[in-house]
């Protein structure tokens, strides 16, 4: 089996997969935040607080489960920003003409899908590096958005179940939270228990290697270009429903708090490293510095600033780890 | 440059001039950018005027000043992405050191050091610490951002003292013909084209891009080599950012929103690879100039401008595309 020489196999399946030591320094992390922010502000810790973090969390975790996919195959996808503005416009915009949720739905799934799609056959047929091919897509997806709407398109179907995709409740918990955590789970076991998750790691580590022994490297990595898509598809019928509207605008950045969040959470650049445990940290850590940066009055512009820093002061602490450990 | 270790390796084995000219890619850029010029002067009639011509060059220089610092950091293997946010940054000191001592040159060292200062922390994290470029400079492109931001309150600084010469410097023509902007970007590109031709330093960026285990049994400083390119990069940029605020007449916390993303597929599209120890920097500035003579022509002809950002997006598609398929070729 060419999946017993990847090193995620090695780590074991145990308990130690959830404190896998890379992620170690994130948990640390996590935890300083938290007693951190609670110090100073005695409401973090309020239920209401609690969910907040969490739906903000979703979105982010919805796009980043595909996004770690990418990377751990070696390939990256700047467009989901600008695809997550265009099909929140999609979804509304269909769901006003056919007075349908399920075919404002499938619709803005089968416009992401596509997007991931051209994405994954200009990567893998073009031959073109994904850095630069989604870069162009972007720019399409941005160009194409205005061309598509000059404006906001606004809610006119008011239609209840719209409404509840992104801003209902099931008991407690927002639906996106749940969305967000079926999708995490379903990826969690298809990254690391099916054999399309381990061929994601073995093309990403070594994609000659990968292919003397027979993977398909370019299928497999057109379906995570695909799934990523689809995702951004999910991520972008939520975001639609809560702003109950399709912003055009909306989205910008968002690709960059995905990868960093994704990154930081100890998946490789350069392709097969990475866990989507690290991910779930890496948004966790993002989403409560956000959170405490709000809860602490502190100037929202610091959103910009602490993430910078976290993202560089985390990777750099991985390093040293690294090094501690190979002594 | 067929002394190149790295160029050889890549695989330039028989002569024969068509094979030549078809293999460097510089020639295939030109014929491009000569395609575009040409379509455009058909489509349009004011295009191919002097005048029009002269704006084009005007605006692609500050991509082509900091492209030639990005593709510097790319030939070396690293990312630089952090210029978008430090074009924006360096207005700040500049406008507020020149509207507190009514001094164009203290403005501008002004600016100088901050890039210097970003160069060193980017180069610092990146070469010595060893932390991946891309995130780094991710993470300054955020950090720098968000600081213009904080220090703005989300407001462009205005230049008060209005001196006449830091608005020439980017809206002033030679001989009333040729932008100042477009002769400091062909003089930054000659001097670090031969620099990265005909000097040791240049050289060695090649060879640490190309294979870095290689470079450093050889003997060279990898870690101080690319620590370099990083500060030139962030002081190349720096030049662009002054000229962009000479342009604006201010310090504006939104500009520069994107442009790493011009920049880089600018760059990439003149062939500089993104792995390292491949591409020039004529490559990387004629792919500046294509993209700003396709935005030009493409806004002349009676095209709603996100035309521009969509055909934009599909030409470096196909030219990349296309590029690498020659590459393949046998």
């Amino acid at each position: 089996m060419t999946t017993d020489t990847l090193p995620a196999r090695k780590r074991g399946v145990s308990l130690s997969a959830l404190t896998d030591n890379s992620q170690i320094v994130l948990i640390g992390l996590l935890a300083v935040l938290c007693i951190g922010i609670s110090l100073a502000a005695p409401q973090f810790y309020s239920p209401d607080n609690a969910i907040a973090i969490l739906r903000q969390c979703a979105l982010v975790l919805i796009v980043a489960v595909g996004m770690t996919m990418l990377l751990v195959a070696g390939e990256v996808d700047l467009s989901v920003g600008a695809s997550l503005a265009f099909t929140g416009c999609v979804a509304m915009d269909v769901t006003n003409r056919t007075h349908s949720v399920v075919l404002g739905a499938l619709a803005a799934l089968a416009f992401s899908g596509a997007v991931g799609l051209f994405n994954g056959l200009v990567v893998t047929r073009l031959k073109i590096n994904s850095l630069i091919a989604t870069i162009a897509t972007m720019m399409i997806l941005q160009g194409g958005v205005y061309l598509y709407t000059r404006e906001a398109v606004q809610n006119h179907h008011l239609l209840d179940a719209f409404t509840a995709i992104g801003a209902g409740y099931v008991g407690p918990v927002p639906i996106p939270v749940i969305i967000a955590a079926v999708i995490f789970a379903v990826g969690y076991v298809t990254l690391r228990f099916t054999l399309f998750g381990r061929y994601l790691y073995a093309v990403g580590a070594n994609l000659r290697a990968a292919r003397l022994s027979g993977l398909r490297a370019e299928r497999l990595k057109l379906l995570a270009f695909v799934i990523t898509g689809l995702l951004v598809g999910v991520a972008g019928l939520i975001l639609a429903s809560l702003m109950n509207a399709g912003q055009p605008t909306a989205g910008r950045g968002f690709e960059l708090t995905v990868i960093a969040a994704v990154i930081l959470g100890g998946t490789s650049l350069a392709g097969g490293r990475g866990t989507l445990f690290g991910t779930l940290l890496g948004v966790l850590v993002l989403k409560i510095v956000d959170n405490g940066i709000i809860i602490l009055r502190w100037n929202q512009d610091l959103q910009m600033v602490v993430p910078g820093l976290v993202i560089i002061l985390a990777t750099w602490l991985d390093i040293v780890r690294r090094r501690n450990d190979a002594r | 440059m067929p002394q190149s270790p790295s160029l050889s390796a890549s695989g330039s084995a028989s002569p024969g001039l068509a094979r030549i000219l078809f293999r460097r890619s510089e020639i295939g850029l030109v014929v491009a950018l000569l395609a575009v010029i040409l379509f455009f002067a058909l489509a349009s009639d004011t295009f191919l005027t002097v005048r029009n011509l002269t704006n084009v060059l005007g605006q692609a220089s500050l991509a082509m000043i900091a492209g030639v610092g990005v593709a510097i950091v790319f030939i070396s293997g690293e990312v630089d992405v952090s210029v978008g946010s430090l074009v924006a940054a360096v207005a700040i000191p500049l406008i507020t050191v020149m509207n507190a001592t009514e001094s164009l040159a203290l403005g501008i060292a002004a600016a100088l050091a901050l890039g210097l200062c970003v160069g060193i922390v980017n180069g610092f994290l990146a070469a010595y610490l060893g932390i991946n470029s891309l995130i780094t400079t991710l993470g300054t492109l955020f950090i720098l951002r968000g600081g213009v931001y904080l220090y703005t309150g989300q407001k462009a600084i205005p230049d008060d003292v209005m001196l006449e010469s830091f608005f020439q410097l980017g809206n002033g023509r030679l001989f009333e013909v040729v932008p100042y902007p477009a002769l400091i970007a062909f003089a930054l590109l000659l001097v670090f084209a031969y620099v990265m031709r005909h000097r040791t330093f240049g050289r060695k960026v090649y060879a640490v891009g190309g294979n870095p285990e290689v470079a450093r049994l050889a003997g060279y400083d990898v870690k101080r080599v690319k620590f370099t390119c990083f500060i030139i990069s962030s002081l190349l940029a720096t030049v662009s950012g002054i000229l962009l605020a000479s342009r604006l007449g201010s310090a504006v916390h939104v500009a520069g929103l994107g442009f790493e993303f011009q920049v880089v597929a600018a760059v990439v599209l003149g062939g500089v690879s993104l792995s390292g120890g491949v591409g020039s920097l004529f490559g990387a500035a004629l792919g500046v100039l294509i993209l700003s003579f396709l935005s030009n022509g493409l806004g002349m002809l009676d095209l709603a401008t996100e035309w521009q950002l969509v055909i934009t997006g599909f030409i470096i598609i196909a030219a990349v595309g296309f590029d690498e398929w020659k590459r393949r070729q046998p």
